[in-house]
């Protein structure tokens, strides 16, 4: 269970308060939807979950499983079982795709106490798994994300998902740059990994994801906090009447 | 003579010491004259200061306090099994060696069957028994004549590996040149390699320089190599200095191009105290085509200089250089980059890059770039960069599960690996990057 509790988080190097008291507890097994405007902090809360040094958390706690992430480094947060698919991919030149999910895979492995994946057994898993995300072999040979399209850099972060086998997925703005068809592989993808000891938390912006990805609840995120929280129809209805009636709001 | 500075230690001891070992090192009359020659150059000249413009970041004088014992006839005992110790990565590279030892030929550790093709001898052994005849192509060399290194050099050289491929001798395997580090005491050693490739051939030399683990750390190494490359050969020359910190290691090429040849050049220096790798590249011929690369890992307070000078002399020629380097603690690397284009070499086409990553805040790295252009039709740029490691794309691999060491050293060799890449021969490759893997994984954090 994820369990954040009156988080409030700023820029490490400003005094720029981003997120400002956000509670929200997700159960193993549900997948719950963030949506809200642009700029409201759901980037900055995907970021801080997995680790990232440029945000400080001055004020409340993030729980997984019980214990407080806080103050872990990001690669002991993935060995836990957190994972972020990347609003925005990094391209890495130089280093082989295969390479970067073959340290990755058997890194996180190690350190979970399972048996690390010999060259044989890694790749078997790795082509079917590329496959049905329908990711062409010869790409894992090129350099992480470099010179990929925008869908290919999220199914590529889908892939690494399906990899790392994580407990705790956080997709942020998956759908964005996603054509219907991509748009499909991915939440397939996505419902693939849905099982009764994974929560799943889904950043978007908008509504057309839920179609295929449905959640079990849906949170509206804006100006820091949690605004509004209802069941897969308060997506629709965001889809109708926007954010609006949640910005401006006295913080 | 006007003398206006007194000698250093180091300068007075390395001319004194020629009178001591002067009747034991190798060669006829004409060498011995080339000697004393290069001996007077050096007392004239002194050490390289901080003064001379191409010495500015590199202060020989003022680096090189403590002079060592000249090796000459050197006799420490190195056994084979402590060849291939010495040797690491090196020992698995699959080719002819010939093996020298603080300066001096070594017959039982060096392996030159397989060398089809391909001619190999001692220097020493060679200035002995053909006389006068290569003392005057000595004292015709194709380096500067104002190099106090260079005539240090010639005038101490003990040994070193002759080499010449025939015409049109195409040879497979590369042929390496070991020149290792031994004993407790730290010596001053001078070696020379001359290599001259056919026209039309191909070959592959490495040269290593390297330390026998447990040895004292001490050591200078001076070191020169002519290389002249006949029309439409393709060379691929590799240096591989990898000490365990404390060595000097001064050491010249000197490169002549034939037309339509392609050399490939490549340095790799790490564990080295002091470096200085002086490249003079000249064209004799047009089309040709040069490739200058190296890596420089450095860290403590290693000092690593890179200083090449291209000599574009005849129209319609190539040059690259790319050089990656990567400094920890407060290491300094130095990059001198001049390329000369001479009024008649139209069609020049030259670029050259040397970037650095920076692993701490005290280390430090200069690059001057130098383009002297007087032809008008002509393509030559230069550029250089420094940076950090991106801290962004650490967090990437680390929010994948990767640890923060192995996630430095995935970034570092995916910076190292451009330069890397320019090694043709593959075996050769994965040698230099184990080296380089080796260094990575005593990075202190
Ligand atoms: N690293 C950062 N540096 C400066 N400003 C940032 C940084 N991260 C987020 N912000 C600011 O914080 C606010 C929330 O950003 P973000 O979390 O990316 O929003 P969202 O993902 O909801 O669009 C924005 O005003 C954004 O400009
Ligand atoms: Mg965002």
């Amino acid at each position: 269970m994820l369990e954040i509790k009156n988080l409030h988080v700023k820029l490490a190097d400003e005094d720029k308060a981003i997120i400002k008291g956000l509670t929200l507890t997700v159960p193993k097994g549900e997948v719950h939807a963030i949506m809200g405007p642009n700029g409201s902090g759901k980037s900055t809360l995907a970021y801080v979950l997995a680790g990232r040094a440029d945000y400080e958390v001055t004020n409340g706690d993030i729980l997984w499983n019980g214990e407080s992430i806080i103050e872990m480094e990001p690669d002991e947060r993935a060995a836990k079982g957190v994972f972020l698919a990347f609003q925005y991919p990094m391209e890495i030149p130089g280093v082989a795709g295969l390479t970067f999910l073959r340290t990755a895979t058997n890194s996180v492995r190690k350190k979970r106490g399972q048996t690390e994946l010999t060259t044989p057994e890694f790749l078997k898993v790795v082509k079917d798994r590329a496959s049905k995300l329908n990711i062409d072999f010869d790409m894992l040979k090129r350099p992480v994300n470099v010179g990929f399209s925008g869908g290919e850099k999220k199914r590529s972060e889908i892939l690494q998902m399906a990899m790392l086998e994580p407990s705790l997925c956080v997709l942020d703005e998956t759908d964005s740059g996603l054509d219907i068809d991509a748009l499909k592989v991915v939440s397939d993808g996505v419902n693939a990994l849905r099982s009764p000891d994974r929560a799943m938390l889904v950043i978007t912006h908008y509504q057309r994801l839920l179609n295929h990805i449905v959640p079990d609840k849906v949170h509206v995120l804006a100006e820091g906090r949690i605004q509004k929280t209802g069941g897969k129809e308060l997506a629709l209805e965001l889809e109708q009447s926007g954010y609006a009636e949640f910005q401006g709001k006295a913080a | 003579m006007n003398v206006a500075v007194m000698k250093t230690k180091f300068e007075q001891s390395l001319t004194e010491q020629f009178n001591h070992v002067s009747a034991r090192l190798p060669g006829g009359a004409a060498v011995g004259v080339a000697r004393k020659a290069a001996l007077g150059r050096f007392s004239a000249l002194g050490l390289p200061n901080r003064r001379i413009e191409e010495w500015k970041y590199t202060d020989l004088r003022n680096a090189l306090k403590e002079p060592l014992a000249v090796a000459v006839d050197d006799d420490t005992k190195v056994t084979v099994a402590d060849l291939i110790v010495a040797l690491g990565p090196l020992a698995h590279l699959e080719g002819p060696r010939i093996v020298f030892v603080n300066g001096g030929w070594r017959r039982e550790l060096s392996n030159l069957e397989g060398a089809e093709g391909i001619e190999v001898a001692a220097l020493g052994a060679t200035l002995t028994a053909a006389q006068d005849k290569i003392g005057e192509a000595l004292a015709g060399t194709t380096g500067p004549d104002n190099d106090a290194v260079l005539a240090l050099n010639t005038a101490y050289m003990t040994d070193g590996a002759v080499v010449r491929v025939g015409d049109g001798v195409e040879v497979g395997k590369p042929l390496l040149l070991v020149f290792m580090r031994a004993g407790n005491e730290g010596r001053f050693v001078a070696t020379r390699n001359v290599v001259s490739i056919g026209k039309g051939a191909a070959a592959t030399i490495v040269e290593a320089f390297i330390g026998l683990p447990g040895s004292t750390a001490e050591g200078q190494h001076n070191s020169a190599t002519e290389i002249l490359v006949g029309d439409n050969a393709r060379v691929t020359h590799v240096k591989i200095a990898a000490d365990t910190g404390k060595a000097t290691h001064l050491s010249n090429w000197m490169v002549g191009l034939g037309a339509e040849t392609v050399y490939r050049g490549f340095q790799l220096n790490q564990g080295l105290g002091l470096a200085r790798n002086q490249i003079f590249a000249t064209y004799h011929g047009e089309g040709a085509k040069l490739d200058l690369s190296g890596l420089f890992l450095g860290r403590g307070t290693e000092h690593i200089d890179t200083t090449l000078v291209v000599d574009h002399a005849v129209p319609r020629c190539e040059s690259r250089e790319l050089y990656k380097g990567v400094l920890d603690g407060e290491a300094r690397g130095i990059f001198q980059g001049k390329v000369i284009v001479r009024p008649d070499a139209q069609k020049t086409d030259g670029k050259q890059m040397a970037q650095v990553l920076m692993l701490s805040p005290d280390a430090e790295f200069d690059s001057k770039p130098e383009l002297e252009i007087y032809a008008d039709d002509v393509v030559c740029g230069h550029g250089s960069t420094a940076a950090e490691l991106d801290t962004d794309l650490l967090f990437y691999l680390r929010a994948r599960g990767i640890p923060l060491d192995t996630a430095r050293s995935m970034l570092i060799e995916s910076f190292v690996g451009e330069a890397l890449d320019r090694i043709e021969h593959e075996g050769v490759r994965e040698v230099v990057l184990e080296f380089a893997r080796g260094w990575l994984a005593n990075l202190g954090r």
